[in-house]
């Protein structure tokens, strides 16, 4: 404890310099912040998807291999599965051809949220169920286009009325939160009834059912039963967890991971050199104080271990500063992600490092700080 | 005259002193070099999938869509596009036929080499082949698809990224077996692409329209004319843009996109490197100060010591920015990359060498500024007192 003064004063010895590489280090911190953060956000995001809710679409792909509704029942048939909600997928627009919108059309059947990601309050579920016309809309999307609980809101859509007219009108009941993460936010929920019965095209087909299993350990076996069930059939289909979608999505980004590792790398290469030169420095400026200590009975030891601690303190807590600044600008960053939060890994990873990079580039000016000759230190003075 | 002459001197001085504190300029130079390695090689991406965007654009070729639709949204009724043939400007064959291609894009499924990860691509269903296929594209190996019998051609891309589009493997769309009977290079492209037969897909896949028309002009300027004739005709809900302005609009966000994300890693690294450099010649600086303060007790102009300061630490940038721009050129030029799920080849062009030099210069000059200073306010008297 007594030694706090004597590296306080160490390292306000030149407050210039502090400040710098302060700053310098900080500003490393924010980058590897934030570009860390994004990746393990990701991964995160990946093992947080739900393993026990489980998409069954047509076997070629998502959007055009439409699956007759009559699949549900013997889906629902099957050991293990819980909840089957038919869910049919289109698009349209408000007002604007760019104010788009995701219209998802759902049965609310008993315990059908279990087959989904969202957050909903229950008299907005019980309204959601009461009235054909009925829909919920994300807080984020009711916000922006200004829609409140009792408005009629007129959609523009590709998908035709059975007399031709292409605008849908539905009654806002409620509010909803989606937690998957990076799928859209423009959104909102219609009953599949009602439109199944007003299109033109199409009728009695969906575009997925969404499948709440009973224990996540099962999604394999269940979805292969599934898979099987309808093999050779004229609807095949392929049935996958949330979890395994979001294995895949990762997947798409691919050479991000390099590329966060590479410029990761170049920005603590140059920091480390930047240190390591100033630490140099600073104990080679003050050769004759630290013979001062070592004649007044430092040991060997005690001076190593004041320089390194002089450089650990001003690290970490530059480190600590750049970290608190990532984690405030990393919802920017995080735009194209959306829903990821800054994970609490990162701040130690981030501290711990930065220890790491004090301890390397202190070490040599430290060993020479204590291997001193005090008789030629003083006389260079 | 004068302060030209102190100018030229400081600068020498400064340049070769410069040897003796190698740990301070070593830190400027491998700083900078970080910096500009790491802007121009994240630069490099968005060049690189531009030059591919738009290396295969043929300049005379107009993209017709419906309406406000993107990609697979566009539907073109079979009655619009026998429209579309009509209309004035499109260059047409010696027996009359126009060069229109009506196009249908369905998903198909890949698996990559080595990693096994499923992507999709577009299997594209064409109608006039004559303009899929038009030079510098060509077949390499095999033979054309013939209609109706669930042939397909792919580039050679396809064979070298993903399983199984090897010459006569069969590939499964909607419970039918497709025949790859040829492979065919496409220029610029690192995009794998699987081509058939517009009708025999249409069918299979119950559709009655296309997602995109594909015209050829007679020559690139009479894309007015034709429209003009396209939006007066009250039948069509089209529109048509350039090749190049279609390719450059669908390309704007992806761009946009590795750009900011670019300029934002770019930005923070400068700026960490400037500190750096500041903190290097405030050393450089202090190191000098007798010298500097005999100068100044000789009659040299403080002016002069800033201009010669500042002018020192842009030099000492440049050796890092070209550094970094050549390590970018030698470890990323021309790598094949594919973030986002999209492929293309790194291309550090000598437009994004200049961008990077520039940057350094200005991270130099703004780092210099503060220790030019520093350098004109010695005190004559202290400095040269203090041993």
């Amino acid at each position: 404890m007594k030694f706090l003064p004597l590296i306080w004063s160490g390292i306000w010895r030149k407050p210039g310099r502090t400040i710098l590489i302060f700053l310098q280090v900080s500003v490393a911190f924010v980058l590897f912040g934030v570009l860390q953060g994004l990746k393990t956000g990701v991964e995160h995001a990946v093992t947080a998807a739900r393993a026990d809710l489980l998409l069954v679409h047509g076997r070629q792909d998502f959007l055009f291999s439409p699956l007759p509704l009559g699949l549900l029942e013997q889906i629902r048939s099957l050991p293990g599965v819980k909840v089957v909600v038919p869910v049919e997928l289109y698009g349209g627009y408000y007002q604007k051809e760019e104010n788009g919108v995701g219209i998802v059309a759902v049965r609310p059947d008993k315990d059908w949220t279990d087959a989904f990601t969202f957050t909903i309050a229950p008299e907005y579920l019980a309204a959601f169920a009461r009235s054909r016309t009925a829909a919920l809309v994300t807080e984020f999307v009711a916000q922006k286009y200004g829609w409140k609980i009792g408005d009629h809101i007129p959609l523009v859509s590709r998908v035709a009325h059975k007399d031709g007219s292409t605008t849908w009108v539905f009654d806002v009941v409620g509010t909803f939160t989606d937690s998957d993460v990076n799928v859209g936010r423009y959104k909102i929920l219609i009953n599949y009834a009602y439109y199944d019965e007003a299109r033109a095209t199409g009728t009695g087909t969906v575009n997925h059912f969404n499948v709440a299993i009973t224990d996540p350990n099962l999604a394999v076996p269940v979805a292969d039963a599934i898979d099987k069930r309808f093999a050779n059939s004229s609807h095949e289909t392929k049935t996958e967890s949330l979890r395994e979608l979001a294995q895949a999505q990762v997947q798409q980004i691919g050479d991000l991971d390099f590329l966060i590792r590479a410029v990761l790398s170049a920005v603590l290469a140059a920091l480390l050199f930047a240190t390591a030169t100033m630490m140099m420095q600073s104990v080679r400026e003050r050769t004759p104080e630290l013979a001062v200590l070592k004649t007044i009975g430092f040991t060997d030891r005690a001076l190593f271990l004041l320089i390194l601690v002089e450089a650990v303190v001003v690290c970490v807590v530059a480190a600590g500063f750049g970290l608190a600044l990532a984690t405030i600008v990393f919802p920017l960053a995080a735009r194209f992600v959306f829903g990821l939060a800054m994970p609490k890994a990162t701040v130690a990873i981030g501290l711990a490092l930065a220890a790491a990079v004090a301890f390397v580039s202190a070490a040599i000016p430290a060993a020479r700080a204590a291997r001193l000759r005090v008789v030629s230190a003083l006389a260079e003075r | 005259m004068n302060f030209s002459r102190q100018f030229l001197a400081l600068l020498r001085m400064n340049l070769e002193g410069e040897g003796a504190r190698l740990g301070s300029v070593l830190t400027i130079v491998v700083g900078v070099t970080c910096t500009v390695a790491v802007l121009v090689s994240m630069l490099a991406m968005g060049t690189g999938a531009h030059r591919q965007a738009v290396g295969d654009v043929h300049e005379d070729e107009v993209v017709v869509q419906s309406k406000g639709a993107q990609g697979i949204q566009s539907n073109i009724s079979r009655d619009e596009a026998v429209a579309v043939r009509d209309l004035p400007g499109i260059a047409r064959e010696a027996d009359g036929e126009p060069y229109v291609d009506g196009i249908v894009l369905v998903p198909f499924e890949g698996r990559r080499r080595g990693t096994g990860r499923r992507v999709f691509f577009p299997l594209l269903g064409t109608s006039d082949p004559k303009i899929a296929l038009r030079p510098p594209a060509h077949l390499t190996e095999g033979r054309f698809f013939r209609p109706g019998l669930n042939e397909v051609i792919t580039t050679n891309v396809c064979v070298r990224q993903f399983e199984g589009f090897e010459l006569g493997a069969k590939r499964e769309v909607r419970g039918v077996d497709w025949t790859i009977v040829g492979h065919y290079d496409q220029g610029e492209s690192l995009q794998c692409m699987v081509l058939t037969d517009a009708e025999t897909l249409m069918t299979l896949f119950g559709r009655n329209g296309y997602n995109r028309i594909i015209v050829r002009l007679k020559a690139p300027s009479d894309y007015e004319t034709f429209n003009r004739a396209l939006e007066a005709n009250p039948a069509l809900k089209l529109e048509a843009k350039r090749e190049r302005d279609s390719v450059e609009a669908d390309f704007k966000q992806f761009n946009g996109l590795l750009n900011f994300v670019s300029y934002f890693i770019g930005t923070i690294m400068a700026i960490g490197a400037t500190f750096g450099a500041v903190n290097s010649l405030y050393s450089i600086v202090d190191a000098r100060r007798r010298e500097l303060a005999t100068l100044r007790a000789i009659g040299f102009g403080s002016g002069a010591i800033v201009a010669a300061t500042l002018i020192e630490s842009t030099l000492l940038a440049l050796p890092g920015a070209l550094l970094g721009a050549a390590l970018a050129w030698i470890f990323f030029h021309d790598m094949a990359v594919s973030p986002f799920g999209f492929s293309f080849k790194l291309d550090v062009s000598p437009q994004l060498a200049e961008i990077g030099i520039a940057w350094a210069l200005i991270m130099g000059f703004i780092g210099g500024l503060l220790p030019a200073l520093r350098a004109a306010r010695v005190p004559v008297t202290t400095a040269l007192r203090a041993t």
